[in-house]
């Protein structure tokens, strides 16, 4: 050690070291910076995204009322003379006493403006007027002011989506409906309020009637059917494929098939869905019965592979204390490895729902895409789901549809945050350190 | 079986006479005994022929140098390796006289008699209670919550860590210390009743303190269970055993008593390794 030429060469590695040591520092501080940047240029375009969807989404949240004074005419809805639901539900005619009133009020003439007239007003704005009258009989032959909607036209020109100083042929409020919008907005009768109806109706022709809340419900039912089918089997199979099977030929071609099922474009799976479940089953088209089907299959592989690797990830050690001290290896793995690896099979499983939840491609195949006004009341009636939905409105030729689209995309987006953190929620609740 | 085990629990073994007369430890009956064990993994021939008695109430060392067999015939003896699919086991092992290998043999009842410590301190993820409850409960060795509570204090009072832990039962077991947590596995293994308890290196992964501890508990253990014990440390296995073992290449080159073995090797093998040791 104490050798003069072995003191020469430590000086001499020692000086290697050090030149060697800047520059690692020097690659180091590099490779820093191109993770920095890449993560910016990422939130840049996350926020892009998010802002332009927010932009253009928001205004489908609220919407344009018009208050009007009617006179509802016992002629035109009450036209025997009773006032029981029944007639008025049945045989009054509100739209007739809604052009009645409107056109004395604006004193219209001419059934061109008359038309222009009316146009400014949702075909709801008589729905509404009659159940006004069914919950207040004793109104009939009674001038009553009330709120209703504006067609989605106004409701654009309000949103400011509809330009005044186009051409009048160029935009679709014309120029006396301006006049008349304008009276209306000097008298204080254009109110915009929180957009109900978006969370509570299905689809419709007119977009300022049109809502999310039947994809909503068609999108949880399929959910539902793809959660019950899916989970269990991918959970049993992983289980019996990572705690019991032997290692053989037979099970590494399992596992690899699996993998590759994973990698299937959803498509594929569509055409299964069509092929087996509606042309040889015949079980009902455009349900989420069969979507769900569809979407377990296309699902099952992830959770296969996300709870594998969650019980893997579970330690030896646990497995053999358990079986030192007697316990049967189903013991094994209900009380110790399951629990343990339970987080991040949840976790996989939401991830995979998370997926199925935004999938557009396979329901088209089994007649998803239908336009469907009702709210699905179970998982065989007919339905649509959210990104469906999505894609049926941007389809959609109208301006009003536009802002839908973007609303009904944040909405889809909300509940992949909610299920995404959810997943953040339980994994790091149930996580434990061993 | 399961009544049996209780008993075997709750009521204290009879005091041991053996303890007195060093020489007593060669009159003690045979409580395990193997015949002509052979080991493969897949192709690889593990052990070679291992004839070994166990005597009871008596601690046996196994001692040899890294990847002789010395796991894999602790292992054997409560068939832990019937977990990995390539091992394959030949040749007789008994306990009591009645061959552990035998289809008429539950490996569950035989695990509940021949518990197991390993290398590495394993606690359950779950409340120190819970740890010590476990075994208890998978055999349905008590009737009701109160027996379950004598149960689990008498067995960690056994393993000595009673007072350590008696104000934080519902504590995680793996807050405890390395060598808290190597006493709890211990409480853990005797609370299911066994009569043979197996050690593979309980004390490798302990601080020097943490294993004298366990040392001595292993001697006061020695009492009531017999122990089966793997070390690579040559002072502990003169320290804690009656009979050592000693492994090499899969073969068993000698068995004896403790002290013979330390001081007058019948194998140059043997003597190379313990001497090699001792520097
Ligand atoms: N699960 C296994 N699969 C294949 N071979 C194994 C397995 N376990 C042990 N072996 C082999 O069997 C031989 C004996 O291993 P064993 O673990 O019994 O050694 P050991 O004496 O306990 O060693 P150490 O002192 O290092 O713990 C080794 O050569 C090892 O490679
Ligand atoms: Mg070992």
């Amino acid at each position: 050690m104490t050798d003069p030429a072995d003191s020469v060469l430590i000086e001499g590695q020692k000086e290697k070291v050090r030149q060697g040591l800047s520059r690692r520092l020097r690659a180091e501080r590099r490779f820093r910076a191109y993770g920095v940047v890449a993560i910016v240029l990422a939130i840049l375009m996350l926020l892009f995204l998010a802002g332009t969807i927010a932009a253009n989404g928001y205004s489908a949240f609220y919407q344009t009322w018009i208050k009007v004074d009617v006179f509802l005419d016992e002629e035109l809805i009450a036209p025997d003379g009773k006032t029981d639901p029944q007639t008025l539900r049945e045989e009054g005619d509100f739209r007739g006493a809604l052009i009645e009133s409107l056109v004395a009020s604006y004193r219209v003439r001419g059934r061109e403006k008359e038309n222009r007239l009316i146009a400014m007003f949702s075909t709801d704005a008589e729905r509404t007027l009659q159940r006004h009258a069914i919950a207040n009989p004793r109104l009939v032959g009674k001038n009553i002011s009330i709120w209703v909607k504006a067609s989605s036209d106004i409701d654009q020109l309000t949103k400011g989506a509809i330009r005044r100083d186009l051409p009048e042929s160029g935009r679709k409020v014309k120029d006396v409906q301006l006049v008349w919008y304008d009276r209306m907005a000097a008298e204080n009768r254009i109110e915009t309020r929180f957009n109900t109806g978006f969370f509570s109706t299905g689809d419709s022709r007119e977009p300022e009637q049109a809502g999310i809340w039947g994809a909503i419900v068609g999108s949880f039912l399929t959910m539902l059917v793809t959660l019950i089918l899916a989970f269990p089997v991918g959970l049993a199979a992983a289980v019996y494929l990572e705690e019991f099977a032997p290692k053989n030929r037979l099970t590494d071609l399992i596992e690899v098939n699996i993998n590759n099922l994973a990698a299937v474009p959803s498509i594929v799976f569509g055409l299964l869905g069509l092929a087996v479940f509606l042309n040889f089953f015949e079980l009902p088209r455009s349900a989420p019965l069969v979507g769900g089907m569809v979407l377990a299959l296309m699902t099952l592989p992830t959770i296969i592979i996300a709870a594998r690797a969650s019980l893997l990830a579970v330690p030896p050690s646990v497995r053999e204390a358990a079986l030192g001290l007697g316990a049967s290896r189903v013991q094994v793995v209900s009380h110790h490895v399951l629990p343990l690896a339970m987080p991040g099979i949840l976790t996989g499983t939401i991830i995979g729902m998370a997926r199925a939840l935004g999938e557009t491609a396979p329901l088209l195949m089994i007649g998803m895409v239908a336009f469907i006004v009702d709210i699905p009341g179970g998982p065989t009636d007919a339905s649509t789901v959210m990104p469906v939905q999505i894609y049926l409105w941007a389809d959609s030729p109208e301006r009003g549809f536009v802002e839908k689209t973007s609303g009904a995309v944040i909405v889809l987006l909300a509940f992949l945050v909610v299920m995404n953190a959810s997943a953040v929620y339980l994994r790091k609740k149930f996580e434990r350190r061993w | 079986m399961n009544e049996k085990s209780v008993e075997h629990v709750v009521t204290a073994p009879p005091p041991e006479a053996a303890e007195a007369d060093p020489a007593g430890a060669d009159r003690n009956p045979v409580k395990m005994r193997t015949r002509g064990v052979n080991v493969h993994y897949a192709e690889k021939h593990a052990l070679r022929d291992v004839s070994l008695d166990i005597g009871e109430r008596e601690v046996t060392a196994l001692i040899g140098p890294s990847g002789c067999g010395k796991s894999t015939f602790l292992r054997c003896l409560n068939r832990m390796n019937d977990t990995i699919d390539i091992c394959r086991v030949t040749g007789r092992l008994e306990l009591d006289g009645q061959d552990i290998y035998a289809d008429s043999v539950d490996v569950v009842q035989l695990r509940a008699s021949i518990g197991m410590v390993f290398q590495k301190p394993n606690p359950f993820p779950k409340s120190i209670f819970d740890n010590v409850a476990y075994g208890p409960r998978v055999h349905g060795l008590v009737a009701d919550r109160a027996d379950l509570e004598q149960l689990v204090e008498q067995s960690l009072r056994k393993a000595g860590l009673f007072d350590e832990v008696k104000d934080r039962f519902g504590d995680p077991g793996t807050s405890l210390s390395g060598g808290q947590q190597q006493r709890l596995c211990i409480a853990r293994a005797i609370a299911v009743g066994p009569e043979v308890i197996l050690m593979d290196e309980p004390c490798s992964s302990l601080d020097p303190i943490a294993t004298a501890r366990i040392e001595e508990l292993i001697d006061e253990l020695r009492q009531n269970y017999t122990i089966v014990i793997v070390t690579h440390s040559m002072q502990q296995a003169a320290r804690v055993s009656q009979k050592t073992a000693f492994f090499h290449l899969g073969d068993l080159i000698e068995q004896g008593e403790t002290p013979q073995i330390f001081t007058n090797p019948r194998d140059e093998k043997t003597q190379g390794y313990i001497t090699g040791r001792f520097g």
